[in-house]
């Protein structure tokens, strides 16, 4: 057994919205919903629950317990995955993992989080002793910092930057699920032009946080065989890194994880960079996509804007770029939010783009960033490859 | 150009301090800058943590007095934040690389934005808490 004997079956999505009317565990339970009718799954066949981290779900020491309650699911194994915006793509390797290991058979990874509605977080980190003293921000101010650092060392072209910004925000006209008030297309210059908030971050390099729910089925592809699912999502290769640098006083904050995540997901799949179809980084802020691509080896390190003149990143181009608008321009659901970009990439690889699908469904590839630490850039980078069968 | 903000008459919120970072926050009422030593690693490590980030031990771990000085790492100008710093902007965060090679985040006050730079010498501020202690800020040295 191995991560590829797994695949990604099934898939579902809210839309996302400002602020959710409905309580979380609603949004869970469309979901759930949304699966089974899309796989002809019973719920009595699902055994295995994931969720990500959740805003909203943050005060409750049992999540994943009442979680699973709440939507009458009786499990053989049952988890949450605390890795912040990289827990959705993460789940799905441990799902796997757990799959593997004979745990279970069938785990639903569920992402819900209501964190403008309801956020019930009170995060226990180095903040409140050494950074909130000075005003700090928190992401928006260590991004400008790394933005900054980005700067010094290679010079940081805003019209690139810019090109990322309008090719999402494209997707996000394409797709109904993006927020409303997103959906409005925008210039480079647009973005160059948009207000500093933290200086040289810009009002339209970074999310809107919103609510909303996403998740996927994963099990073994025998199973899926067996049952006729003729649409899987193959899970080739993944990678996992938290703390790049941890035993080193001072790093380079243009250097991440994703170097690590990205060499063992390619090498897990036997695949480069150029086979490739659709790209879904994870995207919380405009650079964080251009490192992604120096990182992940599409282009070389500090020449990632050269890279972005020269492609083309709509869904009709070379390398289509978060399909669906990602976060950005979609809105970002809380700590579920690496959520939307994965389900994004298997909407593609079924064949489910609609008027936004990409010319080469064959392989995809998400990435997760999640959590910041004091004055670097994140602490967990992931990578996960797909590729479509049937 | 809008003139940096350099927040000396807001009040803060308090810094809380945990069992292991208590010599730095003493140390901070009489304005002496203690930071965490690994003398088998020799290198300095900050923010205190709980154990040494080099060898994963304890023993070896100690506080020695730093002089604070250092150079810009990087920075941001904070253009939009939260209260207590709302309308106070614009205001700047940055990274501090000290002498001896750890990175401290901080305000640079006393720096207008045209002299405001990477790798631009700086010296400790330190700034007034109500309960005796003092913040660590830095200022043009």
């Amino acid at each position: 057994m191995a991560l590829r004997d797994n695949a990604i079956v099934g898939f579902a999505e809210t839309r996302i919205v400002l602020r959710s009317e409905v309580d979380v565990w609603e949004l869970g339970a469309e979901i759930l919903d949304g699966i089974l009718a899309q796989t002809g799954f019973e719920k009595g066949e699902i055994d295995g629950l994931i969720l990500s981290s959740s805003s909203t779900g943050a005060g409750n020491i049992f999540w994943s317990q009442t979680t699973a309650d709440q939507l009458a699911l009786e499990l053989d194994f049952c988890q949450t995955v605390d890795i912040g915006g990289s827990s959705p793509v993460g789940a799905v390797a441990r799902a796997a993992a757990a799959i593997d290991a004979g745990l279970c058979t069938t785990v639903l990874c569920l992402y819900a989080d209501t964190a403008v509605a309801e956020n019930n977080g009170r995060p226990r980190s180095y903040g409140a002793e050494w950074t909130t003293p000075y005003g700090y921000l928190g992401a928006p101010a260590a991004f400008g910092m790394l933005s900054r650092y980005y700067h010094d060392k290679f010079g940081l072209d805003e019209r690139a930057l810019g090109k990322l910004a309008v090719a999402q925000r494209e997707h996000a006209l394409r797709n109904d699920n993006a927020c409303e008030k997103l959906r409005k297309p925008i210039t480079v210059d647009d973005y160059v032009q948009s207000r500093m908030i933290n200086d040289p971050i810009r009002l339209l390099d970074c999310v809107m946080p919103c609510d909303g729910a996403s998740g996927v089925l994963v099990t073994s592809r025998k199973r899926a065989e067996q049952r006729g699912l003729t649409r899987c999502a193959v899970l080739r290769g993944y990678g996992e890194r938290t703390n790049l640098g941890a035993a080193s006083a001072i790093v380079d904050p243009t250097v991440t994880g994703h170097r690590q995540a990205g060499e063992r997901a390619f090498a897990q799949a036997g695949l480069t960079p150029r086979d490739i179809g659709s790209f879904h980084p994870y995207d919380d802020f405009i650079i964080a996509i251009m490192m992604q691509l120096e990182m992940l080896g599409f282009c070389v390190h500090g020449q990632g804007a050269a890279f972005i003149h020269e492609t083309d990143f709509l869904f009709s181009g070379d390398l289509p770029l978060n399909t669906g608008g990602g976060q950005i321009s979609a809105g970002q659901c809380g700590l579920a939010g690496g959520g939307t970009n994965l389900v994004e990439a298997v909407r593609q690889l079924f064949g489910d783009g609609g008027a936004r699908q990409v010319k080469d469904r064959r392989h995809a590839l998400v990435t997760g960033i999640g959590g910041i630490p004091y004055g670097r850039n994140w602490n967990t980078s992931t990578a996960l490859i797909l590729t479509s069968e049937g | 150009m809008a003139a940096l903000n350099d927040l000396l008459d807001i009040e803060r919120p308090l810094p809380p301090e945990r069992s292991f970072s208590r010599p730095f926050w003493e140390a901070t009422r009489e304005k002496k800058l203690l930071i965490q030593y690994d003398s088998v690693a020799r290198a300095y490590q900050f923010y205190p943590r709980p154990t040494s980030i080099y060898t994963g031990r304890r023993a070896n771990l100690e506080w020695r007095e730093v002089s604070g000085r250092g150079t810009i790492f990087s920075y941001t100008i904070v253009r939009r934040a939260r209260p207590p710093f709302r309308d106070r902007e614009p205001y700047v965060v940055a990274m501090v690389t000290l002498e001896e090679g750890v990175n401290v985040m901080s305000n640079i006050i006393r720096c207008s934005e045209d002299a405001l730079k990477t790798g631009l010498a700086v010296k400790p501020y330190w700034h007034p808490l109500p309960d005796g202690r003092h913040l660590l800020l830095f200022e043009p040295a």
